[in-house]
């Protein structure tokens, strides 16, 4: 769990981050939003210390980063940045042993962990672990970098626009990659993004920022219904509001009893891509079925549609 | 590399290897530069032992001149240093401007003849393009792989031995080479206040206005100056590789 308590950063007169304070619980996932100048960069590298706060602190389980030296908090917190910053001159594998290399593991020990990363993100260590970053393409480094930031097993991690340089497809795939190896490993991420689908997609909770200040933190649904403030609103963006907040419904949340005829949808799909099904094969109800594929009930457009709406 | 782009290299080795060692076997080609009966090969001493010392004052010289630029170079670019940039930067450009002949003519009065002046007026020349070079280096590692690495963890030290110098090697080396080649020819007006080089052969040359000799002082350091030049493009190349540069990025 991390505690951001009044953090502040001034530069002279200038506050560029304008005491803030919210807490991320373990194992969730917190994305900070907000214009470009927001402030959300600063924040996340006052968490590793990389800016030095003008007052406030900030707190890992407990324990106050002041109070451990520079180094040994950064090695204990994975830091993914915009272009990942891998190193030219050393290989994939290398490249992914830099923490625990600085830690001092053996050598045994590293490889084994390097291959079980290179694994985890479906790279196939034989044909990566040898190349250099220049003969990946985006995705691929992408991958090595959260890889690398993942190697000592640090319980947080930061990651600012991790995917900004990927493009529209390839940059789903690899939220949904993220989400599903932070579900596994149960790292608490403090993610920066100024794109607020992806913002919507990952996070358990969001960080509204503006000008310093955090005008709001709170779960998507609820950033969504009830906007702190005009800003928020204008950065949900009101006309998008109905549309985002099915897609943070499961077609579990609005099934109904009985059946339909057609291709069943999953309970696990959001009501989103539900309705979009809906609208595009001219239908007004589908029948839902189960992970194994067993019939639930039906969903209806009218049932979706409530679910759109605000509710007071 | 190919054979093919390799053979005129390996074969101006071998003729300058057979020309310092076995210089009589190549007099047919200088007697018609000769006049007066005037020897056609140098005979005043052994060509392979001027250059060696040729060789070996230009690499002490260059060797001093990147110990000082390096460290220098480190220095300014390290937050504590960064003001003496400026400072730093005046120094070795006046090392550059003052030309090495004038150094050696206020050397000579201080230190004597022989090799020391001459090594003054090397080493001296030899800074700027190390030194600019070390810090085009150093200044050009990119951002984000700097700023990782110091979110990972990893000490100003860590950061300068495994990031900084290893991807601004290549471009450091291409100062080095720069200065080495500069010191090859500069080495030769070392002659004239006494200090043993290629520089003898071409004034005995000029003095008793044998072409021959000039031609074959002028010669040998040409050969070596290709040959450096080429052997350290090749050392070049495998340092850009090396921090992860496709062949074709790399001068």
């Amino acid at each position: 769990m991390i505690e951001i308590e009044h953090l502040t950063k001034r530069y002279g007169a200038a506050a560029i981050v304008d005491d803030v304070s919210f807490r991320v619980e373990e194992g969730t996932v917190a994305a900070v939003v907000g214009t470009s100048g927001a402030g959300k960069s600063t924040l996340l590298r006052m968490i590793n210390r990389l800016v030095e706060p003008s007052a406030g602190r900030v707190l890992i389980d407990g324990q106050d980063t002041m109070a451990i030296p520079e180094d040994a908090l950064r090695h204990r917190i994975g830091y993914v940045i915009q272009g990942y910053g891998l190193f030219p001159h050393r290989t994939v594998a290398e490249n992914i042993a830099t923490v625990p290399r600085l830690l001092g593991w053996d050598r045994r020990q590293i490889a084994a962990r390097v291959e079980e990363l290179l694994d985890l993100f479906g790279l196939d260590p034989a044909e990566f672990a040898k190349k250099f970053p220049h003969q990946l393409s985006g995705g691929e480094q992408q991958r090595v970098g959260v890889a690398r930031a993942l190697a000592a097993r640090p319980a947080l991690l930061l990651m600012d626009e991790p995917f900004g340089a990927l493009d529209p497809v390839i940059r789903h795939k690899a939220q949904d990659e993220l989400l599903s190896i932070q579900r596994r490993l149960g790292t608490t991420v403090v993610l920066v993004t100024h794109d607020m689908n992806e913002a919507f997609h990952l996070a358990d909770r969001i960080a509204v920022m503006n000008q310093g200040r955090l005008l709001q933190y709170a779960a998507p649904a609820e950033l969504l219904t009830r906007p702190a403030e005009a800003f928020v609103e204008q950065l949900v963006g009101s006309a998008e509001r109905p549309f985002r907040l099915l897609s943070l419904m499961r077609v579990q949340e609005a099934v109904e009893p009985g059946t339909a005829e057609g291709e069943p949808l999953s309970v696990a799909d959001t009501l989103h891509d539900a309705l979009s099904r809906l609208i595009w094969l001219g239908r007004e109800v589908l029948p839902v079925a189960d992970a194994s594929g067993a019939p639930v009930g039906r969903i209806s457009v009218s049932r979706i549609l409530a679910h759109g709406r605000a509710r007071a | 590399m190919s054979l093919r782009s390799s053979a005129p290299r390996v074969a101006a080795l071998l003729l300058l290897v057979a020309f310092v060692t076995a210089p009589q076997l190549f007099s047919f080609a200088f007697e018609p530069l000769t006049a007066n009966n005037a020897p056609a090969i140098y005979n005043q001493g052994s060509l392979l032992s001027l250059t060696l010392s040729h060789l070996r004052i230009v690499f002490l010289a260059t060797l001093a001149s990147t110990m000082l630029a390096l460290a220098l170079g480190i220095f300014v670019t390290r937050p504590s240093g960064h003001e003496f940039l400026p400072l730093s930067r005046s120094l070795v450009n006046i090392g550059q401007t003052f030309p090495p002949i004038a150094v050696l003519a206020i050397a000579v009065p201080l230190v004597g003849f022989g090799e020391k002046p001459t090594f003054i007026a090397l080493f001296l020349y030899g800074l700027l393009p190390i030194f600019e070079n070390t810090l085009s280096g150093l200044t050009g590692v990119s951002p984000q792989a700097l700023d990782a690495a110091k979110g990972m963890g990893m000490s100003p030290r860590q950061r300068l031995f495994q990031v900084e110098l290893p991807l601004a090697l290549p471009v450091i080396l291409a100062g080095i080479r720069l200065s080495v080649i500069i010191s090859l020819g500069t080495a030769t007006i070392g002659s004239t206040v006494a200090a043993k080089g290629l520089g003898e052969v071409i004034i005995a040359g000029l003095q008793s206005n044998n072409v021959a000799f000039v031609l074959q002082g002028g010669l040998v350091v040409a050969l070596l100056a290709v040959l450096i030049h080429d052997g350290l493009g090749i050392a070049e190349r495998v340092a850009a590789r090396r921090s992860g540069r496709p062949l074709d990025e790399a001068r």
